[in-house]
């Protein structure tokens, strides 16, 4: 599955992984092929990432979970929307995340 | 904001390890989905055959396996090993492999290939397993079949792991030193590094039989090595040896110090055991390792929880002493101990007791000692 995200449109962990919170880490874990080629690696993220993937839960559109990091992370330059469409198109192009039907 | 949202981790570097180094935490488990086996190997300390109906019906079934790998996961267990017996002899294989992989867990599978199909590769191409491990028996049809006592079963291992390989699928393969294979090692290890990249290692200890049948335990103390040939396979593998040399740094006394008393260690269990791992056999009943099939060590996870046996029950049995003179004095102080197949799960298979040495596994530790000193 590829193609562009869309800030209008709401995201949510794809039923092909698990996500877990593994002794304070976060942990992706592809339950298929495809999504990773992880022989000899485990799947992370980090606080920011965290802060991100909390907020793809499908219940309100990618533009609205930008204002809220923006307004958390106090962005006056415009980085925090780059690096979350960045984030969020990654996660989509690994089939991490789908579109809320 | 950082850049890097997505951490790829190899994992050897997951911090998670360092976390679980500060104390005793889950982090993997063996489930032995059967104790049946379409394979009779002359050296197997658990099968049962594959048609042994009551010994089917006794097996967990795939919502007690799900149940089971929920409350792992719920622990923070990250990886599940498939077992047997052959976990593949089980026609809902692919429901109980799902049952584990859909909390999360990641799964390695032991099985020795002969029943791989395509619809297998199938199976683990869309759902990758992070390896296989497959033992070679021989590298010959008589060989093979002299170990398995399995007419057909040579041919069958070749069919199932040239698909496994052919699929993609992550292998690795090992193999058991055994009298009846021991002159074909070197062309097992020589086929089993030509079909896999990095891994091939051999293991020269055979446990004695669950069920204590003394004529199976008869064929398996045949198909032992003796303690020098095993120095001698030890020494013929560099990675192998490298590594009870490392661990002998700190086991063999100096030589101005030798002679000298090794502090008395009452604690049988000395291995880590029960520290960050778990087995379920295939009936439910949790022990502490693979080989310890004493009943005072076993736990019911059909009538208990998980988190009952890790934090409860494990901690209390693993505490066991003894007060056995002959314990305290051979293997309480032995210096050469860490070289020593001893351990209480074993001592109990040879001897009936989880204290008692066992003079097979002194003469090995010996031989292996002799084998450093020498260089």
């Amino acid at each position: 599955m590829t193609g562009k995200i869309e800030l209008g449109r709401a995201y949510r962990p794809s039923d092909d992984v698990v996500v877990r919170e593994i002794e304070g880490e976060i942990v992706i874990v592809p339950l298929t092929s495809g999504i990773g080629d992880l022989e000899d690696e485990l799947l992370t993220l980090n606080e920011t990432g965290r802060a991100i993937w909390a907020r793809l839960d499908g219940s309100r559109p990618l533009a609205a979970v930008v204002a809220e990091l923006e307004s958390e992370y106090e962005d006056a330059e415009g980085e925090v929307r780059v690096d979350v469409v960045g984030f969020v198109q990654e996660l989509y192009d690994r089939r991490m995340i789908v579109e809320k039907s | 904001m950082a850049k890097e949202f997505v951490v790829r981790r190899p994992l050897p570097e997951f911090g998670l390890w360092e976390k679980m180094a500060d104390g005793r935490a889950v982090f993997s488990f063996d489930l032995e989905a059967t104790a049946r086996c379409n394979l009779d190997c002359r050296h197997c300390y658990i099968n049962r055959p594959a048609g042994d109906r009551a010994a089917r019906k006794r097996e967990l079934g795939v919502d007690e396996i799900g149940r089971i790998g929920a409350e792992a996961a719920a622990l923070g267990a990250v990886w599940c090993l498939l077992t047997g017996g052959e976990p593949l002899l089980r026609p809902d294989f692919f429901d109980l492999y799902q049952a584990l992989l859909s909390k999360g867990l990641l799964i390695s599978l032991f099985t020795n290939a002969t029943l791989v199909s395509d619809e297998h590769v199938r199976f683990f191409k869309k759902f990758p397993p992070r390896d296989i491990e497959v033992t070679v028996y021989g590298v010959t049809r008589e060989t093979y079949e002299r170990v398995t006592r399995t007419p057909g079963s040579f041919d069958a291992f070749l069919r199932g792991l040239d698909r496994l390989l052919a699929g993609g699928i992550t292998v690795r393969l090992k193999a058991m030193a055994l009298r009846s294979n021991k002159h074909e090692l070197a062309a097992i290890g020589d086929f089993c590094r030509a079909r896999t990249k990095d891994y091939y290692r051999f293991d020269p200890q055979l446990h004695l039989r669950f069920d204590r049948d003394e004529s199976r335990n008869t064929l398996i103390r045949a198909e032992r090595l003796s303690p020098r040939e095993v120095v001698r396979l030890e020494r013929a593998d560099p990675e192998r040896f490298g590594a009870l040399e490392a661990a002998c740094d700190e086991i063999l006394p100096a030589p101005a110090a030798e002679g000298a008393r090794v502090p008395e260690c009452r604690h049988i269990f000395r291995c880590g055991v029960g520290q960050r791992s778990f087995v379920v056999g295939p009936e439910g009943h949790l022990r502490p390792c693979l080989s310890l099939s004493h009943p005072d060590f076993l736990y019911d996870l059909r009538t208990g929880s998980l988190a009952a046996a890790w934090t409860g029950f494990l901690p209390a049995v693993l505490r066991r002493e003894s007060d056995k003179r002959e314990y305290l004095e051979k293997c309480g102080r032995c210096p050469i101990v860490n070289l020593c197949l001893w351990c209480p799960a074993h001592a109990y298979l040879e001897t009936g007791e989880l204290d008692l040495p066992v003079e097979e596994f002194c003469r090995v530790a010996e031989a292996r000692a002799e084998g450093l000193k020498s260089g």
